[in-house]
Order: C-alpha cells, then structure tokens, then sequence
C-alpha cells in the first residue's frame, strides 16, 4: 500500500450507483444499435421506383397498358418497367387480405370474390415525376412514389437514432452529476482530514488526484458490476428479438443448452460494435469518475485560503 | 523573521474583527511566549500566521513571503503551500486524521516534502522514540489518550525541522518531566535558528523558562511588562 498524503474517497454508494448507470447506458446503447440497424435497412428500402396500380376491370386495360408501359420506355430515366404476375401481387397484397392458402389449399388462386388489380414496378434514376405521364393515359391509375416513403423512413429512422443518442447523453450526464454529489458528500464528511493536509502544504492537485484516483477506481469496479448485471438482460432480450432479425443469420438455439451456454451463444450474436461499445463502459466510467471528482475536489479546495 | 503590519482578521460572516490592528515583529531564531486571558485572540493569532485565517486588513511576512489582504489573492497558492511546508503547528485539538494511523500522521510533512520513505520513516521514528510513543505508531489517535494524541501532535509539528514553529497550549496534557523536556527541544529548535511561538495559560512553565512575550487582550496586542532577553530552562525547582 502506498504511504497516504491525503484522504481518499469513502463511498459506499459510488459503486452502485455507477452499476445501475451502466446498466442504463448498456441498454440505452443497445437500444442504439438497433435503431441504427432498422434505420440503415429502411435507408437501404428506399429506392427510387414507382409503383402503378390499375383496377382489373379498368376497360380496354391490355391496350392501354401497353400503351402506357411504350411511353414509360420513352422516358430517359426510366431503367426497367415490370408488371407483376397474380401471384406476386397476391404476395404483395398479402399482410393486408392473408395469402389464402389456408383456407383453399392453393397459393395460386385468387382470394374468392376478389380481382387482384395490376401491379406495375416502375425503376428509374430518381428524378422524373411519372405521376402525370400516367394519369394522361390511364387517369383510373394509382400512383405511389416508393422515394416519398423512403424519405420518411429515414427521417423517422434519424429522429430514432437522435432520441437514442439523447438517452445515452442523459444517462452520462446524470452519472456525472450523481458522481459530483456523492464526491462532494464524501469530501465534505472528511472536510476535517482535508483541511489538516491542506494546511501541512499538502498541493491541491495532490489531495484531488487522491480522491479522483479512488472514485475512477470505485467507478471502474461499478461498471464491471454493472454489465455482469446487464449481460443476461441482453442476453434475454437478443433472444426474443432474434426472430425479427433480418441482419443476422445466426439463429438462437438454446432450448437445450444451459443458460450458460445460452448466454455465450447470445453473445455471439450480438453486433461487434456493440460488444466493443459495452466493453468500454468500465474504461469511460473510470474516466468520468476521475474527472468529476478532479473537478469537485479542486473547486471545494478553492475556498480554502 | 515575522512581521505584521496593522494586521487585522474578520472571519466570513461576522462584522467584527477578532484581531485588531496588530504591529508585530519577530526575527527569525527567537523565542516567543504568546499570553493573554482565555479568548482574548491568542488562537486566531496563530491561526493567522499558519495561514489558516487570512488578514482582512494590513500586511504580514512570514519567513520571506509577503502576504495581503485575502492571502491566496495576493501571493500565489504554490508559495503558500511552500511556506506552510515550513511550518510546523501544535494545534490545541491536535487534529490528527482519524483513519490514519500515528505513524502516517507524524511522517505527513515528510511525505508532502517529497523524503524518501526510508528516511521520513527513520526521523518519524527518531522523534516518536524521543517523545515516548514509538510503540503506539501503528495505533489509531482515537485508541490514545489526550496526552498521548498532543506528543504524536508535538511530533508531527517537530518532524523535518520546521523554520516556524508554533505551537497552542502544547504543554496542557503533558507531565511536568514532559513539559520540561519539550522546552527543551524548544530551546534547541530556536539555538538552530527556528522561530518558537508558544501560547499557553501555564504560568509555572513560563515562569521556569523567561522569555519575551507576545500578549493578546481583546485582539490586541499589549505591552510585555517584563520582557526577557533570553530563553533558558532553568533547573527543576527553581522558582523565577
């Protein structure tokens, strides 16, 4: 042990406090993380086709399609134009009218009294408005920009990703003003002991790199506590969200292994940056800590003579 | 050398100053007795000259340094706390750190010194031995009684040699032989050329060793009515 110069931090609640933060941030940057997945797949989603929808009884439907498919073609920005089989509307339709297959045993077959419309996909490279050329020769047709959504999926997916990072930013602020006041406790019960070395001449830097060096210790110690804490509550949650996953092919099997195993195995499927983020809460915790009691400290010291 | 200069001290809070208009000098290598009634200041003035209470008005130098008005606001807080390394304090309350044990109490102005662990663990058993509570090193001041707690006090005030020594009633929970024998290395620190400044209400003690005086009453500092060129411990039973 090294000879004493000045009294370090006593602080019991320090430790736990600092667990239940890192457990709040722990979920907060993996709440994060998945915002920021969902958020880059809808960015991703967004492409720039336009979507065509005509009613099957529409008259003289084959022959205006055609037409209207020869001036689609003779727009410069327009790549490919599709039209989609019964069936692959019937895919498309399905989360809204059930795919019916239960119910008639075939997928092929239309549900009974209802006629699909025509679907056409129209690709392009982003800038025209095709909107009027296809109301000029099919004024019934219904169109559906696919960019309009995509715009407002990213803007949601940022403003998702911004309420993340404000949580996170939250959570660090109230650590470092919890950390603050439980310092500042802590100095004022020992404000005998400090004020007896600071008039033997002991430097202020010296007395608050004392403390500072034992709340970034009490602080590392919380946050390890903390994410022992936070492992099987991700690891539980990794698991039931696991099936909504489209990023990660990795699938969760657990039922017959242990929890022990089930929790590497969740471990495993949990985003690299994430890990490495959750790794580094001890270090950024010990950091705040030092930091905040260096701050407290050195103001208190500053109203002695 | 000590020097005030219509010094006076208003703690925070309190429209009235504790020391009035003090005028002092002390040159460096003598010995004062500091005397006056209970409460007349004796306490604030060594509070003021280990710096612990800032002058609210006037102008002091303590050992080479020139200190003002608000202390930290006129000289830098590094030469301050260099300047208070070089004091060595009897506080009447001892203030030794609970949690500390006596070893790491009396060794503290070694350590802030920068001495190497052996040697501040030599001097810091050299003067514990000299006061008689070597043994009790590794105690805790609360398991001590009084007497023991003001020679570990003594002790952390002596180690290293301060050039200002000063020290509040530091005689009161000693034995006489004890008294005797600590102004006797008074005497030694002051034939080394250290400043001794001692309040005390022990008359006997002062009139065994004659010295000049320093007197406070109500603040202020009053004329020593017998004033004594030398300081010398007379022997054991001599009556002044």
């Amino acid at each position: 042990m090294s000879a004493p110069v000045s009294p370090g931090l006593r602080s019991g609640s320090l430790p736990l406090l600092v667990a239940l933060m890192t457990l709040l941030a722990g979920l907060a940057l993996a709440g994060l993380t998945g915002v920021q997945t969902l958020a880059r797949s809808w960015a991703s989603a967004a492409r720039n086709d336009t979507t065509i929808e005509i009613a099957s009884d529409t008259p003289r439907l084959e022959e205006r399609l055609q037409s209207l498919a020869e001036a689609l073609h003779k727009v410069p920005s327009v790549t490919a134009v599709r039209v989609l089989s019964p069936s692959q509307v019937q895919t498309l339709l399905a989360p809204w009218l059930g795919n019916g297959s239960s119910d008639t045993g075939s997928q092929k077959d239309p549900l009974p009294g209802l006629s699909l419309p025509v679907v056409l996909i129209v690709a392009h490279a982003g800038t025209s408005d095709l909107g009027a050329l296809v109301h000029a020769t099919l004024p019934e047709a219904i169109v559906e920009e696919d960019r309009r959504w995509g715009t407002r999926l990213n803007g949601l997916g940022s403003s998702l990703v911004a309420c993340a990072w404000l949580a996170v930013g939250l959570i660090v602020a109230i650590a470092v003003i919890s950390i603050g006041m439980t310092v500042r406790r802590s100095v004022m019960a020992q404000r005998k002991a400090v004020e007896i070395v600071h008039f033997l001449g002991a430097g202020d830097l010296t007395i608050s790199s004392t403390i500072a060096g034992r709340a970034g210790l009490l602080s590392f110690s919380g946050a390890i506590t903390g994410l022992v804490f936070l492992s099987p509550v991700l690891s539980i949650l990794a698991r039931k969200l696991a099936p909504f996953s489209h990023s990660y092919a990795t699938t969760i099997h657990t039922e017959a292994k242990g929890l022990l195993a089930g929790f590497w195995t969740t471990l495993d499927v949990l985003p690299q940056g994430l890990l490495e983020q959750l790794a580094s809460l001890p270090l950024i915790a010990a950091c705040l800590g030092w930091m905040t009691a260096q701050t407290v400290v050195l103001v208190w010291l500053r109203r002695l003579p | 050398m000590i020097r005030l200069l219509n010094v006076s001290t208003m703690p925070p809070g309190t429209g009235q100053p504790i020391l009035k208009n003090l005028t002092l000098t002390v040159p460096q290598g003598e010995f004062r007795w500091l005397l006056g009634p209970s409460g007349a200041g004796k306490s604030s003035l060594l509070r003021l000259l280990t710096l612990e209470t800032p002058p609210s008005a006037g102008q002091m130098e303590i050992l080479g340094i020139s200190i003002g008005r608000g202390a930290s606001k006129g000289t830098s807080r590094a030469a301050l706390r260099n300047l208070r390394r070089r004091i060595g304090f009897v506080p009447q309350d001892y203030r030794l750190i609970g949690d500390w044990t006596v070893f790491d109490n009396v060794a503290l102005p070694l350590r802030l010194r920068g001495a190497s662990e052996r040697d501040t663990r030599r001097e810091a058993f050299a003067v514990l031995e000299w006061l008689d509570v070597a043994h009790l090193a590794d105690k805790r001041p609360g398991s001590l009684s009084g007497g023991e707690q003001q020679r570990a006090a003594i002790a952390r005030a002596l180690i290293g040699r301060p050039e200002l020594l000063l020290a509040d009633e530091p005689t009161n929970a000693l034995e006489d032989a004890q008294a005797r024998r600590l102004l006797g290395t008074f005497q030694e620190l002051v034939d080394m050329g250290t400043t001794v400044i001692v309040a005390t209400h022990n008359e006997a003690l002062v009139r065994e060793a004659p010295a000049r005086s320093i007197i406070v009453r109500d603040g202020t500092l009053t004329a020593d009515p017998q004033i004594q060129d030398s300081f010398a411990i007379r022997p054991s039973g001599e009556q002044s």
